[in-house]
């Protein structure tokens, strides 16, 4: 699995929550908007954190070297 | 102030973005239903009266004697509840029959000072005295009583004194502590009995006696006279006890018949003193037939209220019904966010620094997600993030439980933030699988590790390393970075550098929201000499950096990053050499700096300056275009609003532009250093929960000895629960917070409004006398 898709694993789970909180509780244009917010700002959070670890285990500098007692 | 209003144009205003629109209104009310009426605006609670009195003391308002007789009921109240606790720890007398009691037990004591008196008075002396003395004719009189124990000491010495040693006198303990008739309390005594020679010494005694709170009691010489007191006092006794437990149960009766109505007194009197308080914010008309109230009430609420009104007027069988009108003014409306159970907890984080000014861009919007998530990035371990869901779930799923009954500091505390832990739980759950950590144990649960050893025999794993063979690991850290040497060095250039991109992403986020509330203002030279030049500024310096650090990850280069940023500044037009990571680095780098250079006189200059021609311009126009809104700002001035131009002083506002440039490029470097905290408490948890596994666990494992086993799990789970799920969380917290606090909101958030305080009987559990 590369980069691109996990990202668009991403984007589909954010997008389906999206519709779930639209849909399951519609409590009017406002409050939507606010939970649309919650979710697109979790999602984008748990992305960043994902990508970075990710891409900073792409092209290793530094291998695990194994300690001498194992 | 009031008439900004409205959203961002394409999309519907968000919840909690900004704080309600208030208006500020005027309630005339008739005298007769003044009364109902607030009742009734104190069950919607959604008015914020002004106080138009501010200028009278509280004895000079209209309604001051209302107050006092609430009060009055308060005490009266208050002494009831005194009584009944009293009653109910031990039932012993009420008020009445307490003094009645108190006269008993003094009499009782006075009993036993005659008795102790008695032992005196068989000592020789007097006998002697009286037998030689009767020839001198010399009267000599005493005096006997109780004295406080600490203090008879000094009281005889200050008597031999008065006196020059013309008296003789005799102290004695009582062994049981005695209830003092002014105090009503227990207090050790002792009993004297003093004698003297004269009348002045007798006053001069009488007046010691006095100052040192010794009680005196009548004391007979004959023995005759002696034993009928005894007789008289006994038969007192003997009555007033039983006078005193028929009381007792009369009062117990008394007690429970006011103890069914306690609660209903208590409220009904603290409403009728919450209501008079507020009737007394509000001014007298000049005819005297109505009161003329102001406030602040969110804009929704005008028609509930005016139904309140109209309701209070038709139930108090008024004549006339209330008016209701909205007033313009200038004045800064109080802030109100309508929260729900779930967002209150983050709007109170916000609110702890201080509360958002008028219709201001709210932090809390992204705080509920952004907290628990760099709370998480310190906290990550899946295993912790169960425990802490799991305590979390249990004050969730109580909730109706815990709601009602009085808990304790710290379990309040906890209770309030129980949706704040349960998003810092599910956050750390999700950071702890991407730190593949459990407990500080990795498991390979997306896929196997992408490292093998480079050849069969596996002889250079401890020396060169193992080599990366498959894809790089799906999701989070690969396991086998667990215990090999270089596993520090790999999670510190990681954490270090994940610390720096979500800090620039978050700073980012607060300009943004500086934008967002410019454009709000219509503020066009908040966007452009603000808003503008602090990104450029930040992203050419701190972007360029992110940028940097996520090339050098896909491209596997060597180079070095601290040597880019430094000589980026220190030596701009030197070839870069190896440390080059792409081409026309050199022409890019001078590029961000002139931007940065150039982006900070963008910020101090322009502003100040456009802000002086602003205000010229509008001071020119107000001098002529007047006349006809004479009226309204007549009204406006009559109305309290603080009308008037504001003075303007070029200087002060180009020393606050000056203070606010240099904190802004200061704290750009500050703040991204600030968010290496992130990487330092994610390392000092990692490392902490790995030391309790391994020399606690590991090592009470490794003695085979079920004994000691037991032990070393006790310990860990202790550990475990005491330092890393309690204190790691309250620091971890803790540095969230100063995160938000800080170098997020202090990029946007003003903070200097005031919390929207309706007059409301919900919260009258905590009112102040």
């Amino acid at each position: 699995m590369g980069f691109l898709v996990t990202t668009l694993i991403f984007v589909a789970v954010g997008v389906i929550a999206s519709l779930c909180v639209i849909i399951c509780c519609n409590r009017g244009p406002s409050t939507n908007l606010l939970h649309l917010t919650l979710i697109i700002t979790a999602t984008v959070c748990c992305w960043m954190m994902w990508a970075i670890v990710y891409l900073a285990q792409m092209k290793p500098l530094i291998v695990p070297i194994l300690n001498e007692g194992e | 102030m009031a008439e900004i209003g409205g959203g961002g144009g394409c999309c519907p205003p968000m919840d909690l973005m900004r704080s309600e629109p208030m208006q500020l209104v005027q309630v005339i009310v008739p005298m007769e239903s003044a009364h109902l009426t607030v009742s009734y605006l104190g069950d919607l609670g959604l008015l914020q009266f002004k106080d138009l009195n501010s200028d009278k003391s509280p004895f000079q308002r209209t309604y001051a004697a209302q107050i006092k007789r609430c009060g009055e009921m308060a005490r009266k109240i208050r002494f009831f509840k005194d009584q009944m606790s009293k009653a109910g720890v031990s039932p012993k007398a009420g008020e009445f029959f307490a003094s009645a009691h108190r006269s008993a037990t003094a009499q009782q004591s006075e009993i036993e000072s005659q008795q102790v008196g008695e032992d005196v008075l068989e000592t020789p002396l007097l006998q002697e005295e009286k037998s030689v003395d009767p020839t001198k004719q010399v009267k000599l009189g005493f005096l006997t009583g109780l004295v406080p124990r600490e203090k008879s000491m000094v009281f005889e010495r200050i008597l031999f004194r008065a006196t020059r040693g013309n008296i003789f006198i005799r102290q004695s303990v009582i062994e049981e502590s005695v209830v003092d008739p002014n105090s009503g309390e227990k207090a050790e005594k002792n009993v004297f009995v003093v004698f003297y020679s004269g009348e002045r010494a007798k006053s001069k005694i009488l007046k010691i006696c006095e100052a040192f709170g010794a009680n005196r009691y009548p004391f007979s010489e004959e023995l005759g006279r002696q034993a009928q007191m005894m007789t008289e006092v006994s038969g007192q006794l003997a009555e007033l006890k039983t006078t005193i437990s028929a009381g007792l149960d009369h009062r117990k009766i008394l007690l429970e018949t006011i103890g069914d109505k306690f609660e209903q007194w208590n409220l009904k009197v603290r409403k009728e003193k919450a209501i008079y308080h507020t009737l007394n914010m509000l001014s007298l008309d000049v005819t005297k037939k109505c009161l003329v109230g102001e406030g602040w009430s969110p804009v929704f609420a005008a028609t509930e209220i005016q139904e309140a009104l109209q309701r209070a007027a038709v139930d108090s069988n008024s004549q006339v019904g209330s008016i209701f009108q909205v007033l313009r003014t200038k004045e800064m409306p109080p802030t109100f966010f309508r929260t729900n159970k779930f967002t209150t907890a983050f709007q109170e984080i916000v609110d702890a620094y201080g509360v958002a000014k008028y219709q201001e861009a709210n932090p809390t919007v992204f705080t509920i997600v952004t907290f628990p998530f760099l709370f998480a990035v310190m906290f990550g371990d899946w295993g912790h993030g169960i425990c802490l869901l799991l305590a979390t779930m249990c004050l969730i799923w109580n909730e109706k439980k815990f709601s009602s009954q009085k808990l304790g500091d710290i379990m309040e505390m906890a209770f309030g933030g129980r949706y704040v832990i349960l998003m810092m739980s599910l956050f750390s759950i999700y950071t702890g699988l991407i730190y593949n950590e459990f407990f500080s144990l990795p498991f390979p649960l997306f896929a196997p590790s992408a490292y093998e050893c480079r050849d069969a025999s596996c002889s250079e794993a401890t020396t060169i390393g193992l080599i990366k063979t498959r894809d790089t690991y799906p999701f989070g850290v690969d396991p086998v970075w667990h215990g090999t040497r270089s596993e520090l060095p790999f999670l510190n250039s990681l954490k270090m550098k994940m610390s720096i991109l979500l800090g620039v992403a978050q700073m980012n986020l607060g300009i943004i929201m500086s934008f967002f509330n410019a454009k709000f203002f219509k503020s066009a030279v908040n966007i452009w000499f603000q808003f503008v030049p602090q990104m450029i500024f930040l992203n050419c310096l701190f972007g360029y950096l992110s940028v940097l650090i996520i090339i050098k990850w896909c491209t596997g280069s060597q180079a070095d990053l601290y040597h880019v940023m430094i000589y980026m500044f220190l030596s701009p037009m030197e070839d870069l050499g190896e440390n080059q990571l792409f081409p026309n680095q050199k022409t890019v780098q001078l590029t961000f700096l002139f931007l940065a250079l150039v982006s900070v006189p963008w910020m101090l200059l322009p502003k100040p300056f456009i802000l002086k021609k602003q205000h010229e311009a509008r001071h020119q126009g107000q001098s002529y275009a007047q006349l006809d809104e004479t009226d309204e700002s007549l009204q406006v001035e009559t109305n309290g609003g603080s009308h008037g131009h504001e003075e303007f002083e070029f200087s002060e506002i180009f020393v606050h532009q000056l203070i606010h440039t240099i904190e802004f490029v200061l704290g750009a470097v500050s703040n991204t250093a600030s968010y290496l905290r992130l990487w330092a408490l994610s390392l000092a948890h990692s490392e902490l929960s790995s030391v309790f596994y391994e020399k606690v666990l590991v090592m009470a494992w490794g003695f085979n000895n079920i004994f000691i086993l037991i032990v070393g799990i006790l310990v860990f789970i202790f550990a475990t629960v005491g330092v890393l799920l309690v204190m790691e969380t309250l620091s971890a917290f803790l540095h969230a917070l100063r995160l938000h606090w800080v170098e997020y909101q202090n990029k946007f958030y003003e903070g200097d409004g005031y919390k929207f305080a309706p007059f409301t009987f919900t919260l009258d559990g905590n009112e102040d006398e």
